[in-house]
């Protein structure tokens, strides 16, 4: 069991798992990005919206992953508020989605999921 | 001796913040590791935990700051495009479009490839995983000491926003050097 006679632990694993939310968006856009010329285009926020000037794809990647973390951090930390959880499992978990977005933005292997695609070359 | 608004900011994104944010992961990390009931009195603890908050809110702090400032000021200008005729293969005409200028040469055409594609969007990883680490410091504050489980979290949090933010600052240096924003 782990320490209880602080504030419960819920709301700082929702920031983890946000982040790692967050960062698994991310990475995906990336390689979506690749993968299909629709998404690429909708992706150009700065043509599409005005944010930014020049930025292509780039900003619609980075605002999305962005938006994740923010979003799923309200809604993780409204659910897990005055909740004490297993940060070791919780963490764990958090690893596994910040690792997936590492994965998914490093090159050899994003570059190797494209390929998955023939359409997309 | 001067800059050019684009020498300026380039220097803003990638010297001036990145040396603050290695200032502040070089603090906030001693400072974690060293929150523990077995080294410190509950007084040093107490007496820590404002450091630490600045240390860790202003790293997160910064992260934003240099991604948003990276992305939108001079990203565009690395990536802008040179006029319609322009031969693509001729680096002597290509000084003003760094990203053309590093693909024009075998030699050079990986910094593009490799690395500013993995760093253009790793270090957006930067700034959420320093948040959460700046949001689990402020939450339990002087008590962060009394939750291993917690701190141990944070620490490894900690260690992967400087991971994520050093593969950007590092290639960021590199292609600077290949291909500056000038």
């Amino acid at each position: 069991m782990q320490e209880t006679q602080t504030k419960p632990n819920g709301p700082v694993a929702a920031v983890f798992v946000a982040a790692g939310i967050g960062s698994l968006v991310l990475g995906l856009f990336v390689v979506l990005n690749e993968v299909s010329p629709d998404i690429n285009n909708f992706l150009k926020f700065d043509a599409n919206w005005g944010i930014g000037k020049g930025v292509g794809p780039l900003s619609g990647k980075a605002l999305l992953g962005t938006g994740a973390f923010l979003l799923s951090w309200l809604g993780l930390h409204l659910g897990l508020r005055g909740k004490e959880v297993n940060m070791t499992t919780w963490l764990a978990f958090a690893l596994l989605l910040v690792l997936g977005g590492f994965a998914l933005t490093f090159p050899p292997i994003f570059e190797y999921i494209v390929h998955l695609f023939p359409a997309a070359e | 001796m001067e800059f050019t608004e684009r020498e300026l900011w380039a220097v803003i994104h990638g010297l001036v913040l990145g040396t603050l944010f290695l200032l502040a992961f070089a603090g906030g990390l001693a400072g974690l590791y060293s929150l523990n009931a077995r080294f410190m009195t509950p007084e040093g603890i107490a007496e820590r935990t404002p450091r630490l908050l600045i240390g860790t809110w202003g790293m997160a702090i910064i992260a934003w700051l240099t991604v948003i400032t990276g992305t939108f000021i001079v990203y565009p200008w690395y990536r802008a495009a040179p006029p319609e005729g322009t031969d693509l293969a001729d680096p002597s005409v290509l000084g003003d479009f760094p990203r053309y200028l590093l693909l024009a040469s075998d030699s050079t055409a990986e910094w593009h490839r490799f690395g500013m594609e993995w760093k253009e969007h790793v270090a957006w990883m930067a700034p959420f995983l320093a948040t959460a680490v700046a949001f689990a410091v402020l939450y339990y504050g002087v008590n962060l000491y009394r939750r291993g489980d917690v701190r141990r979290a944070v620490l490894v949090f900690f260690t992967l926003a400087f991971a994520a933010a050093g593969v950007a600052g590092l290639f960021g240096a590199f292609i600077t050097k290949a291909a500056p924003v000038a």
